[in-house]
């Protein structure tokens, strides 16, 4: 790193784009000084917390996997548990009520057990709110376990062709399998804080898991390339200019995410993008602190074999 | 430079962006996107078979909700089954929750399908014993089928010494209802127009009446409360409204729920005749004239429905509706709605907006902080440009492949354009690399480090079109279209963005130094 910096300022003409370049490494400098055992240890610690939070608090299923009503009003402003007392009176059948916001927009929506008339609920809400605007879905419980069963099946199928790809690409066990457990790490920590920040688990945020996969493997084939295909002169100089790269990917990616979430009052959006965040997040952990530690040590170990040969 | 410009736009990667670019706007241009129910309102259900079903079984039970629902009044319809035991429904234009809630009833109603002959109702759907494979020749077509005995014997007597009467078919008649209609419509349903080959016959209007105690009134501007009432006062159980006016329709459909009353409100499509739309309204296939052999007093089970089309090709799709319309009243299984989403047309309408507006702002956002990850406009323009290009042609793709454009397809775009602006950060590091590791050592040319880039663009391709596909093969629904979507951006990505972006790339950043 000292060496390169050296090298380069010899140089005259700075421009202003490998100013910043420098500055970012040296930020992200931090990393490369990390130990790679900790490196390993703290992302895999973090893990096993997210799996053992899982086990204890899964993230609750939306009605298209569990069946349900849902009424959703538009143009409303009002405080989610008076508003419940208030139906759940009205109609009376328990139901509970969220209320969410955009940016120009807010609004609720009424979740009640199968079997509640939606019309109901409209017509209640209606000599309330005359002038909002509503909408209903409803599932039934059957259609729910059919979704639940699809959307196991599309993840574990996902996965297991992600993984095949990514063995064929790559050749090389150990970077694999990082690859794939970061994958399956980044979605466990993206799961883990659905439940933490009361995000449900819905046909939607599956797709987004999904999605996940794609980005992980993005950032992770990115790293794995740099370093074992490097031809840079140090593992260390690799390891910057490909963690430089990461960040800015995934802050990109995540202003755009950001923005999604606060334009948008799509149940469907927001929760694709909520979890997409949680997931690039996670996956930023995943990629440049667990797989680059692997992959460090992985090459340590294999130099060190090559000299003794 | 100049010469360097040239060869940059005589590039076939440019070249080829820049055509596809430009048949993707004239592709919008000309047939503008169309949009799933959750932008352009409507309900979606999602209906089950009691039962996994035959293909055949399954075509039929899809075909007589296409009839079914064409009587209820509504439009722009798709019902399409996937798999062995489930099928989507979508109808468009639906604007209250109470018409989603009728729909609904609707299609968990057995069809009631009804033979009547001047005013006698003689058959029903279960009399209907078996529909036989219906035959063509040339614009001819007739099917043949097999009634009850009862109903056999019912119908020789009182068609006797009747040939060339009308025989009218129903399926889910509005029975015991106010029709509220415009005069024009009136008159055409009280005129000979429907009677066949016998102009004396009872018209159109005296038999429903008779046989199913409908009640048509002309609609001389009833205020809401007037319809209810007269509804009320005749004892009718349901409330059609032709032609009606929307604010009246809507009132109507609102208080009629207190009273027991359920609404269907119908409007004339354009370009539908008044016959097409009284036809619509009633539910009425027919009606046929009544063959010679049927009129001499003897029973028969076997008989036959003839009719003839311009030409062949319509001719099979009418004897097909035909055959499925006596086939509903005994259909072979029972359907179940498990799922169903309203959405009304306004919101849907924001949901649009709040799209568009968010893809700008995410554009923006892209270009901002790219920007101030390189403090080069040289670079953050062209990324958020060539984002913004493929945005258009997965748009122009959409259109083409006539792909209705719902949330989850919004989502999916925006998903790849995520990955696509990672990608495009892949290939820009890899060629300022080139020019710092230039500095400090050649060992890798400028190639080889496009090779790399590209190799991890690949294999990144390769792992979410994978993923994304099992999600388009196990998902039942609205899920499709994310994983539509998204498979194409990413196509589109390497196939065509990707390579012309890193052309440009190399021609700006060549230039700084």
């Amino acid at each position: 790193m000292a060496k390169a910096k050296t090298k380069a300022n010899k140089k005259k003409p700075q421009s202003a784009t490998d100013n910043i370049w420098q500055k970012k490494q040296k930020k992200l400098g931090f990393l490369v000084r990390m130990n790679h055992k900790s490196m390993i240890m703290i992302p895999l610690a973090i893990f096993i917390i997210a799996a053992l939070l899982l086990t204890v608090h899964f993230p609750t299923l939306g009605i298209d996997l569990q069946g349900g009503v849902v009424v959703t009003a538009y143009g409303v402003n009002a405080n989610p548990d008076d508003l419940a007392k208030y139906v759940s009176r009205e109609i009376g059948t328990q139901v509970r009520v969220e209320s969410f916001s955009g940016i120009s927009q807010k609004g609720v929506r009424i979740y009640a057990p199968v079997g509640t008339d939606p019309t109901t609920i409209i017509k209640i809400m209606r000599v309330k709110y005359p002038n909002a605007e509503y909408t209903h879905s409803e599932v039934q419980p059957t259609f729910g376990k059919i979704a639940q069963q699809q959307g196991i099946k599309a993840i574990i199928f996902a996965f297991l062709g992600m993984a095949v790809v990514v063995f064929l690409f790559f050749r090389n066990p150990v970077s694999s399998s990082a690859i794939v457990f970061s994958a399956l790490s980044d979605m466990t920590i993206a799961l883990a804080l659905m439940s933490v920040f009361g995000i449900q688990l819905t046909t939607a945020t599956i797709a987004a898991l999904l999605m996940l996969i794609g980005y992980t493997v993005d950032s992770n084939i990115l790293l794995t390339t740099r370093l074992l295909k490097r031809k840079e002169d140090t593992v260390e100089d690799a390891y910057l200019s490909a963690v430089s790269t990461g960040f800015t990917m995934s802050t990109t990616t995540l202003g755009a995410l950001v923005v999604l979430l606060l334009v948008s009052t799509s149940q469907v959006i927001d929760s694709i993008a909520v979890v997409l965040i949680f997931g690039l997040l996670a996956d930023f952990m995943n990629t440049w602190i667990f797989n680059a530690g692997v992959l460090r040590w992985y090459i340590l170990r294999k130099d060190a074999g090559r000299v003794k040969k | 430079m100049r010469k360097r410009k040239k060869s940059l736009l005589k590039n076939w990667r440019i070249i080829f962006l820049t055509l596809v670019l430009i048949g993707s706007i004239a592709t919008l241009v000309v047939r503008p996107l169309t949009y799933g129910i959750d932008i352009s309102g409507g309900v979606a259900l999602i209906v089950e078979t009691e039962k996994p079903v035959t293909t055949d079984v399954m075509n039929t039970v899809v075909l007589s909700l296409q009839n079914r629902l064409n009587t209820f009044g509504v439009k722009d319809i798709t019902v399409e089954a996937q798999g062995n035991q489930i099928i989507l429904v979508k109808v468009a234009n639906v604007s209250t929750a109470e018409q989603a809630q009728g729909i609904k009833q609707v299609i968990e109603q057995q069809g009631v399908f009804y033979m009547e002959f001047l005013g006698t109702v003689f058959a029903t759907g279960k009399d209907v014993e078996q529909v036989f494979p219906y035959k063509i020749q040339d614009n001819k077509w007739e099917v043949p089928f097999r009634i009850s005995k009862t109903a056999a014997e019912k119908f020789a007597e009182l068609a006797k010494g009747k040939a060339g009467y009308p025989v009218d078919f129903f399926l889910d008649v509005p029975e015991n209802s106010l029709m509220v209609m415009p005069k024009n419509i009136y008159d055409k349903m009280n005129s000979t127009d429907f009677n066949s080959k016998v102009p004396t016959a009872p018209t159109l209007m005296e038999r429903v009446k008779k046989a199913f105690h409908i009640t048509p009134v002309v609609y001389n501007n009833q205020s809401a409360d007037e319809i209810i009432k007269m509804a009320k006062q005749l004892k009718k159980e349901r409330i059609v409204l032709i032609n009606v006016n929307s604010n009246v329709a809507k009132q109507v459909e609102e208080k009629a729920t207190a009273e027991n009353l359920t609404v269907r409100t119908v409007t004339q499509a354009k370009g539908e005749s008044e016959n097409a739309l009284i036809t619509r309204v009633l539910g009425l296939y027919g009606p046929y004239a009544v063959g010679s052999g049927l009129a001499e007093g003897i029973p028969r089970q076997d008989v036959q429905i003839e009719g003839s089309a311009p030409d062949r090709i319509s001719a099979m799709q009418e004897a097909h509706t035909i055959a499925t319309v006596l086939q509903t009243g005994s259909l072979p299984v029972k359907l179940k709605v498990v799922g169903m989403e309203f959405i009304s047309p306004r919101l849907g309408e924001n949901f649009k907006n709040q799209a568009v507006y968010a893809g700008i702002g995410a554009l923006i956002a892209v270009l901002l902080i790219v920007y101030l990850h390189y403090r080069n406009f040289k670079i953050a323009i062209p990324i958020a440009s060539t984002s913004l290009f493929e945005v258009i042609i997965i748009l122009g793709v959409a259109s083409l492949i006539k792909w209705n454009l719902d949330l989850p397809s919004i989502a999916g775009i925006i998903a790849a354009i995520g990955t696509g602006v990672d990608q495009q950060i892949v290939i820009t590091d890899e060629l300022l690399g080139g020019k710092r590791a230039g500095r400090i050592s050649k060992r890798l040319g400028m190639l080889r480090r496009m090779g790399r880039a590209f190799f991890v663009i690949l294999a990144s391709a390769t792992t979410t079109v994978v993923a994304m596909s099992f999600l388009l093969v196990y998902f039942v629904g609205s899920l499709k279209g994310f994983a539509v979507t998204t498979i194409l951006g990413v196509l589109i990505g390497i196939g065509i963005t990707r390579p012309a972006y890193a052309e440009i790339a190399k021609y700006l950043l060549a230039g700084e130094k």
